[in-house]
């Protein structure tokens, strides 16, 4: 990434009188690695110390299921900046893919001359509104990967086009009662959001299984390796056989369909789809991932390090609301966490450039 | 050496973390904690959401309870989460000034069989028999009483535009029902434009310089709000225009501002009233198991103009 720099930092650091101490550079480096995962344990400890009811299994319940929400985006999203792009257009893509369950649940599909409208079932809706998260994807994907604009730009559009798109389809307003109508069989949308087994609520066990799927996916197989080969060199990529535009392709997508399942667990939530819903998520879910110790210069981050910033936010979020902290303060907060965690990621790499030239 | 040295900071990383942990544990020695009311307002950043909850917090706690004053930003699924926390923290009660008639009917349900009531202020849900009480102003009334006050200041005719609120919320439909009901029995009097602007003031700035682009000659401006009644009244200062404009909440900005001219009308919400009764009847509902009165209330709006902005403040009656 910033290679010239890299040199001059290591020098500076030899010069100052430190020389590489394994022990220090040891512990530093796990605690930069897992930071999200203390920082995690640092909030739970405070939060609990300080609020009676929020070590409770009631809260803990509710707060992994408002987790998911930011977590299955950054799943998502991970492997977009994992490639070395960044999707702006997810929170707008939840919004459309709830409007369009919500459109085809309350008002159903016209086709040509028919006079009733047709009220596709319930795991019907689902595919559509999640195909709708993945043709955004592919477009966002093509954007980038054929007519090369920059992902920035390109998902920006997307945000727009989505979001616009979002509040055409009903004309800015709420589609109400998405509980369906046992005499359209389309009951049933609800328990998507509402849901739960063994006790913990469908959108965690989304959460889980997507998480689990995208680590095995990053870890164990021959796309994963090539999509931390095309965000860490493309050049090198491409020139080692690797079909880079396919690669982003397939990770927009993904972040996409990431993107519409949030969307579809709100509408279920809330048993109604609004189209502003969504909004700034995109921003929650890259601080997820840049919590998690991805690098927005692509080519490093893991899965495992995205759901732990999306805990980390999560707990922040709502701990801070327990607390009764001011929602001003909230805000600030907030900023100066992901701060942080950008400047620790800038000494993380520093350090591993300083390993390297040693090691 | 180095090793002593790692361990050290080990050491002193996990002295200050337990460190702090007691500092926190201490702080809460306390006995018997008082029941919890959650406030939950669209905002705090808006004076008249603001009032509201200050005046819900300030009653409540005069009664008693503990307070939380939580904000959803107009977001139907923050609101969710914000009920879902309200449960979680085993509030007593729970006055709500929700994010949509529709998208709220499902959270307030929720909370509702989890056991805990639900007072709404200032905006209904569309659906009855699940809130403990809809504490609403009588926005019908209040959109009648400055529409007729507009229809005066327009001498009965002449071109005007409207901005509409949020669509998604039904005080915008009934509001501008209201005014309607009143302005379209002047038949001279034009309706040459209507935007939403989403009660806000920068968008009503906005649509309001495009508005008087396309439309020399207007007259006259009323609003579903006061603050994009403001908006308005920006635009038309800016474009050295004089226009009637007529808003509603009856916020001090807008007090101010048609004491100084800018505006001409605006009706008053009684924020502040309508807050204390919803905590007044959460109270009463929690020691007597009733409120002990409909579920659907409202309360009458005054109108203010020029002659007696100097009777109100800060969304009440000056006593």
């Amino acid at each position: 990434m910033n290679g010239p720099s890299q040199p001059t930092i290591a020098a500076a650091g030899a010069v100052a009188g430190h020389p590489l101490r394994p022990g220090f550079r040891g512990f530093t480096r796990v605690l930069l690695r897992m930071r999200a995962l203390f920082a995690l344990v640092v909030l739970l400890v405070v939060f609990s110390a300080s609020t009676p009811s929020f070590f409770t299994s009631n809260n803990l319940t509710i707060l992994t299921k408002h987790v998911a929400i930011t977590a299955i985006l950054a799943v998502g999203m991970t492997f977009v900046i994992i490639a070395g792009g960044i999707d702006l257009s997810v929170g707008s893509v939840a919004g459309l893919a709830g409007m369009v369950a919500g459109a085809l649940i309350a008002k159903g599909i016209l086709f040509g001359h028919m006079l009733q409208p047709y009220f596709p079932r319930v795991w019907v809706v689902v595919v559509l509104a999640l195909g709708t998260g993945a043709l955004v994807g592919w477009v966002n994907g093509i954007l980038t990967a054929r007519f090369l604009v920059a992902p920035f730009i390109a998902t920006l559009g997307t945000l727009y086009v989505a979001r616009g798109v979002a509040l055409l389809i009903s004309n800015g307003r709420t589609f109400p009662g998405l509980a369906g109508d046992a005499a359209r069989h389309n009951t049933g949308f609800p328990a998507l959001g509402q849901g739960r087994w063994l006790g913990i609520s469908f959108p965690v066990w989304i959460m889980l299984a997507l998480a689990l799927a995208a680590y095995l996916v990053a870890t164990r197989t021959a796309f994963g390796r090539h999509v931390y080969a095309v965000g860490g060199n493309q050049r090198a990529a491409l020139l080692s056989g690797i079909r880079v535009g396919r690669v982003t392709l397939l990770t927009y997508i993904f972040s996409g369909l990431c993107a519409a399942m949030t969307g579809l667990i709100i509408a279920a939530q809330l048993e109604s789809a609004h189209p502003a819903t969504g909004e700034a998520f995109e921003l929650n879910a890259i601080a997820a991932v840049v919590l998690g110790g991805t690098s927005l210069m692509g080519g490093r981050g893991s899965i495992f390090g995205s759901v732990a910033g999306a805990f980390v936010i999560g707990v922040l979020a709502d701990g801070l609301v327990m607390l009764g902290v001011s929602e001003f303060w909230q805000i600030v907060i907030k900023g100066i966490v992901i701060v942080l965690a950008v400047i620790i990621d800038q000494s993380q790499s520093r350090l591993q450039a300083r390993f390297l030239r040693v090691g | 050496m180095a090793r002593g040295k790692n361990r050290f900071r080990c050491g002193a990383v996990l002295t200050a973390f337990a460190a702090s942990v007691l500092l926190v544990g201490c702080q809460k020695g306390n006995q018997t904690r008082p029941k919890l009311m959650v406030v939950i307002v669209p905002s705090r950043d808006n004076p008249f959401f603001k009032t509201e909850a200050d005046a819900a917090a300030e009653r409540a706690r005069q009664l008693g309870y503990a307070v939380r004053v939580d904000a959803h930003s107009d977001d139907s699924y923050n609101q969710d989460n914000l009920i879902d926390m309200a449960l979680a923290s085993n509030a007593a009660a729970i006055i709500l000034d929700n994010a949509g008639a529709d998208s709220s009917v499902a959270a307030v349900r929720r909370a509702e069989q989890a056991g805990i009531p639900c007072f709404l202020i200032d905006r209904a849900i569309n659906a009855t028999g699940i809130a403990h009480a809809q504490i609403l102003a009588d926005n019908d009334q209040g959109a009648r009483l400055v529409a007729q006050e507009f229809v005066h200041e327009m001498d009965g005719k002449g071109r005007y535009a409207e901005l509409l609120g949020k669509e998604s919320d039904t005080n915008a439909q009934v509001r501008t029902r209201g005014f309607h009901a009143v302005l379209d029995r002047s038949p001279e009097l034009v309706r040459v434009a209507a935007q939403s602007a989403n009660w806000s003031q920068a968008e009503a700035f906005q649509k309001t310089e495009t508005i008087l682009e396309a439309n020399p000659g207007l007259k006259g401006i009323i609003a579903g709000n006061d603050t994009m009644a403001l908006g308005a009244a920006a635009a038309v200062k800016n474009a050295g225009l004089k226009i009637r404009i007529a808003g509603f909440d009856g916020s001090p900005d807008a007090l101010a501002a048609i004491r100084n001219g800018d505006m001409q009308a605006t009706v008053l919400q009684p924020a502040v009233e309508i807050a204390r009764l919803a905590v007044d009847e959460a109270d009463r509902f929690l020691k007597t198991g009733s409120t002990g009165r409909p579920e659907m209330q409202t309360v009458a709006c005054d109108l203010v103009t020029r002659d007696n902005t100097d009777d109100f403040e800060g969304f009440q009656r000056k006593k």
